[in-house]
């Protein structure tokens, strides 16, 4: 018997789709929609369900647990029968299991099985639902709005305040910080081969790029971070500025956030820096040294007019004056253009998040989809965060040095610095790469994950929460859309790296600043994200990657071209959920799985040969050795 | 009048041509009876330009006059041509006479009317001869090549001379039970004759999909006896069918007063009528005229885009036309009864939804054969009167007769398909976008006329080259197969939300940066595919024990696989 490639995987599916059924009867009753149910079979394996492997992992772990699968220094707090509204089916009955990382809840009133699995770091704010008098079926109970664009409703009895201990715990739990505990990151046991905090050494992706030079060199001045505390310790500045230098520019940048480089270009030795707004003010202050430090960066490769790239609406650069921020002026900076970028603050971004959630969560708006997907202004705002970090791209691949600053250095200057070199540098491709990129320009530069997630911190409504990193990775996403060999990584790259921004699993995300997390510790009591991903590579890794080192991605910063990313945002949605993996990545995965269980049994088989026993022979010709059948029939019951 | 008696000027030269995202060039224009051509030079090694003028949609010129100088040197011109593929060129002309004469031909000769006069039946490549084969497949053939058909199905040659539908091809499969006679007679009761004939039956459980036009019941409720017999031996004891009807049952009851209607149940007991409406002729085309307008605007910032793509509504077309498809399939597949598709005339929708349902359901029609003798049999043979629907494009301001992209929302659909199952179908999007091309303007004389009747008479088969024979011999070009192509049985439902369905960038957005973008990342993969092809050959003998060769083919197998994804 031949084994016809992927048959097997076909005809086990055949039995996977019982949806259709439910969808025919709608269409019995006529209803308008029905044909909108199918979907694709491909995505009725079980295999989608456990879309992530540590849901496998847990899922195995989980019946002798009593249901939970426990990380190691996860701990029960309080198991409860409660009542999940689910916004996409009926109220399900069943249990939840709250621990101090999780809430966990499965149903127990029917055949098929409805869970949850959400860390309790995703959880922004928790809200009591109905009173004690409350009339209606399951109008009493908590609400849980979640940082990951959804909300969790459930009902529980309205005999003896049965609430009271839940909501207590979870309110205590979701928000440990505003209590006075530890995030859980700090309690994790978890081990790992791999040491994720390795991932990025700052004088090793320095030396990459090829620095120090005689142009650049690197400094220790921030060593106690004395100079600015929301720097790293390492900087890379022009070589001709003194450390008395940096002192006295330091005073005239919001925060203390000198000019540094991000990034070199090996052939043109053009560089991407980047800083804060200098404190220009109303009065239109200038400083001498800001205004020659800037030069030495323009001089060290002889670009004729610095670039520097305003991320801001010119608007607010000027409102900005008001508050003893501002921009720098034609007169005082004579060898530089000023270039604005027209990119909103975080507030404007925030609530555009929020309209998108509001169309896509619980029910998808259908009926004027594109239009209300305009209304939010969610891929207007990519748009031009993008394009702006393809003109800061571009200028650089075209030999000129830039300096891109927004108001303070660490939203959107972190977004178009990190796009740009992702554009330029193929290195931030790889897997590897990305690591670095994130680690250097988003985590040891000040990007300030606290305030704008607010981990554990029970104030939901705290101004300074924002999803600029969500929309960097979006924007990440948009590329890999746009260039589908080009990147090493793939979506589920993504997607695991904003929950785990939510999580507080690990260390990575934490604090504000490099300055807090050392004091914190976080190196050593906290497990990195990385190690995480390194655990299992192969599940992140594009199968079309391309390797190709020199060449600068412009992606299309249109409208038109600019994709809603739904397989993120819309991925609690049943529907889209089954759509969630594309077909090629699925089929890329059960092919891997596959792979490792024949190799497995090659090797088994190779073992049996290699013993000179008489019975070989027999071993090998018996049904439970393998004959192709018989492994074949094996092979297709996981499916 | 001969067609060159059009050209008053066939050449000029320092003509500058102008392309989206290419430098400009200067060469020389040239215009001959069926083509425009443009070269940067005269060796060899020229770059050159070759438009049929039948792609070009519509042409702008717009002439600098010096001032009080009409005719004084220096003056120039520019033509805008607009291209039904949706290519937008500019050239400039100097010489304003030339320019003007430039146009005029253009225009004249663009707009053939005359089938025989169409460069089909002029194109004589030297790798083709006119006696190989026209077309993929006969209704005879088809017929018996699936076995299933031949216990209560049968040829039908009634129409052999277009007489009873001059629509219809000459062979068309009808419930063997039902005798000529009826079929004449059904026809009368039918638009255009277009009576209830197979398309297609399910290879799982025998149900079949039929289609036709609309009944002409009137509006005092005629009934056609013959009519309803063919429609009772279709489902032949079974106690169901449907009939999909492709317009709201208000248009349906109006269509009653100028002589259509529907079937109703009084007469056709057995089978239930459900109505879903589609837009159809003029509505589809100007939505097509909406969407290349926005898809064309030059403003890189364009405001309100996805408020524009909304409001052409081209989006909505293919939400419906897949979700009907879907319901067909539903009927058939799910619960197992056979189906009626027509609208009125049952030449543009039924045939949208005949042919997506069978992608859906078949895989035989998923391969690259299977498509196009799939196309070949619900578009061409089936009588959709691509000479009207395709005469113009997206650009032309000429008034809209009968004009309706079917062909392209059918490409669109099937796009969307290959885009939610990239490893179910075996061509590749490139076969499409070649497909769209074709039906505007070709060489070949596969999309020439409105049925076979008329192909027949122009000799269409006999002066021209088939595109789809040529798109298979002597083998199909690689660029037009899907490298991930994975064989599957299983219905491919496609999704219909709004957020599943995406503008088809490859066509509609097709010159642009993007476009190139996404090529270079196609011919990756496809190198990458080659490689591990290749690689996997010598791979396999390697140190492998012989005694396992059982359980190492599959293994191998696999891993050809894994690497080719």
């Amino acid at each position: 018997m031949t084994f016809r490639r992927g048959s097997g995987l076909y005809l086990a599916l055949l039995g996977a789709d019982s949806w259709v059924n439910v969808a025919l009867e709608s269409c019995r009753k006529a209803n308008p929609v029905m044909a909108s149910a199918p979907i694709a079979p491909y995505n009725s394996s079980p295999l989608g369900n456990s879309s992530s492997p540590n849901a496998s992992r847990e899922s195995l772990k989980m019946e002798p647990l009593a249901d939970v699968a426990m990380l190691p220094g996860e701990e029960r707090v309080i198991d409860k029968d409660i009542i999940y509204i689910c916004p996409f089916n009926a109220a399900v009955k069943g249990k939840v299991f709250i621990t101090n990382y999780r809430l966990y809840f499965k149903n127990t009133d029917s055949e098929s099985p409805v869970t949850l699995d959400v860390p309790l770091g995703v959880i922004s704010r928790v809200e009591k639902m109905g009173g004690a008098s409350s009339r209606g079926e399951n109008s009493y109970g908590l609400e849980i709005t979640c940082k990951d664009m959804r909300n969790l409703r459930f009902a529980l009895k309205q005999e003896g305040h049965s609430r009271r201990d839940i909501f207590e715990i979870i309110f205590k739990y979701a928000f440990p910080l505003s209590h006075g505990m530890q995030l859980f990151a700090f309690l994790s046991q978890e081990k790992y081969e791999e040491n994720g905090w390795n991932v990025y050494e700052a004088m090793e992706e320095y030396r990459r790029q090829g620095l120090p030079n005689s142009e650049w060199r690197v400094t220790f001045i921030n060593k106690n971070y004395e100079l600015c505390d929301t720097y790293p310790t390492i900087l890379v500045v022009p070589y001709k500025a003194t450390e008395e230098d940096l002192k006295r520019v330091a005073t005239f940048r919001s925060r203390c956030r000198i000019p540094v480089l991000s990034w070199f270009h090996k052939e043109n030795h053009a560089v991407i820096t980047r800083c804060s707004q200098p404190l220009v003010g109303m009065s239109g202050k200038r400083n001498k040294d800001d205004e020659r430090y800037l030069d030495l960066i323009r001089e060290a490769n002889g670009t004729t007019k610095l670039t520097i790239y305003d991320a801001r609406p010119n608007v607010n650069a000027v409102a900005n004056k008001a508050t003893g921020g501002g921009y720098e002026g034609d007169d005082a900076y004579q060898n530089a253009e000023l270039v604005f970028l027209d990119i909103h603050n975080i507030h404007v971004m925030r609530e555009s998040l929020k309209k998108l959630k509001d169309i896509v969560y619980p029910n998808v708006e259908e009926s004027h989809w594109l239009s209300s997907l305009e209304s939010t202004h969610w891929l207007e705002h990519i748009k031009l965060v993008l394009s702006g970090a393809i003109q800061v791209a571009d200028k650089v691949s075209s030999g000129s040095s830039v300096v891109v600053h927004c108001s303070d250095g660490w939203d959107r200057t972190a977004q178009l610095t990190s796009l740009s070199m992702l554009m330029l540098d193929s290195y931030y491709r790889t897997l590897r790469g990305f690591q670095v990129l994130l680690e250097k320009e988003w985590i040891s530069f000040g990007h300030k994950f606290a305030s704008r997630i607010g981990h554990g911190d029970k104030n939901h409504a705290d101004q300074d929460r924002s999803p600029i990193f969500v929309q960097f990775i979006d924007c990440v996403w948009q590329m890999t859309k746009q260039f589908p060999t080009a990147f090493e990584f793939n979506e589920r790259l993504l997607v695991v790296i904003l929950d785990h921004l939510y999580s507080c699993r690990f260390g990575t995300f934490l604090y504000n600043c490099e300055s807090a997390r050392e004091s914190n510790n976080v190196r050593v009591k906290t497990v990195s994200l990385w190690s995480f991903v390194s655990s299992d590579t192969s599940f992140y890794v594009n199968p079309f990657y391309t390797p190709e080192s020199s060449r600068v991605l412009y992606p299309v910063a249109s409208m038109r071209h600019l994709e809603l990313w739904v397989t993120y945002y819309i991925r609690w949605n049943p529907r889209i959920q089954q759509q969630q993996q594309s077909p090629v990545e699925q089929r890329y995965k059960e092919l891997l799985v596959l792979r490792d269980q024949y190799l497995k049994k090659l090797e088994e088989l190779q073992l049996s040969d290699s013993a000179p026993s008489p019975t070989h022979l027999t071993n090998s010709s018996t049904p439970n050795a393998a004959t192709p059948n018989q492994h074949i029939t094996h092979l297709q019951t996981p499916f | 009048m001969e067609l060159s008696e059009h050209i008053k000027t066939a050449n000029v030269e320092d003509v500058t041509l102008r392309r989206p995202f290419h430098p400009a060039l200067r060469g020389t224009l040239c215009v001959t009876s069926h083509h425009l051509l443009f070269s940067d030079g005269k060796d060899e090694a020229s770059w050159q330009l070759l438009i049929l003028l039948k792609n070009i949609d519509a042409i702008e010129k717009s002439v600098e006059i010096l001032f009080g100088y009409p005719r004084a040197v220096g003056s120039s011109g520019t033509i805008t041509i607009k291209c039904k593929d949706l290519l937008v060129l500019q050239l400039e002309i100097p010489g304003m006479e030339e320019c003007l004469n430039i146009a005029s031909s253009i225009e004249a000769l663009s707009s053939l009317e005359s089938v025989t006069e169409m460069y089909p039946f002029f194109y004589r490549p030297s790798h083709l001869t006119l006696s190989s084969p026209w077309g993929l497949s006969s209704m005879e053939q088809y017929y018996k090549q699936t076995e299933r058909l031949w216990d209560r199905w049968r040829v039908s040659t009634v129409n052999s001379d277009y007489s009873v539908c001059l629509s219809y091809p000459s062979a068309v499969i009808v419930p063997r039970e039902v005798d000529d006679d009826k079929l004449i007679r059904s026809a009368r009761f039918r638009q255009g004759g277009r009576f209830p004939v197979l398309s297609y039956c399910h290879h799982r459980n025998g149900m079949v999909i039929m289609r036709s036009s609309q009944p002409l019941t009137g509006a005092n409720k005629k009934s056609c006896k013959e009519d309803e017999l063919l429609l009772q031996a279709v489902i032949d004891g079974s106690k169901l069918g449907y009939i999909i009807d492709l317009r709201s049952a208000q248009q349906a009851q109006q269509a009653r007063m100028t002589g259509g209607g529907f079937e109703s149940k009084s007469c056709y007991s057995d089978w239930k009528r459900i109505h879903r409406h589609h837009e159809r002729g003029k509505v589809v085309q100007e939505s097509l005229i909406k969407l290349v307008e926005a898809c064309s605007d030059p403003s890189h910032s364009v405001d309100r885009w996805l408020s524009k793509l909304e409001n052409s509504k081209w989006l909505s077309h293919v939400h419906s036309a897949l979700s009907t498809a879907g319901l067909v399939v539903e009927c058939v597949e799910r619960d197992g009864h056979s189906v009626l598709v027509h609208g009125s005339e049952g030449t543009d929708n039924t045939l949208l939804m005949s042919s997506l349902a069978q992608l859906i359901l078949d895989p035989a029609s998923r391969t690259v054969t299977g498509f196009l003798c799939l196309l070949e049999r619900e578009w061409i043979q089936a009588g959709h009167p691509f000479q009207q629907r395709c005469a113009h494009s997206a650009y032309s301001h000429a008034r809209l007769k009968q004009e309706c992209p079917s062909f392209l929302l059918l490409l669109d659909c099937v796009w969307q398909v290959w885009r939610q199952f990239p490893l179910a179908l075996e061509f590749s999007e490139a076969l499409l976008l070649r497909l769209a091309q074709e039906v505007y303007a070709s060489d070949y004389g596969t999309f020439l006329c409105n049925s076979e009747q008329e192909r027949c008479a122009a000799g269409v088969k006999e002066n021209t080259h088939c595109l789809f024979q040529s798109l298979l011999r002597p083998n199909i070009e690689e660029q037009y197969l899907n490298p991930l192509y994975e064989p599957t049985d299983l219905v491919i439902w496609p999704s219909v939300h709004p957020q599943s369905l995406q503008l088809w960038t490859g066509l509609f957005l097709r010159w642009t940066e993007y476009a190139q973008n996404m090529e270079e990342a196609r011919e990756e993969v496809w190198s990458i595919v080659k490689e591990h092809r290749e690689q996997a050959g010598p791979d396999r003998t390697n140190n492998m024990l012989s005694t396992h060769c059982d359980t190492l083919t599959p293994f191998e197998n696999l891993m050809d696989e894994l690497t080719i994804l």
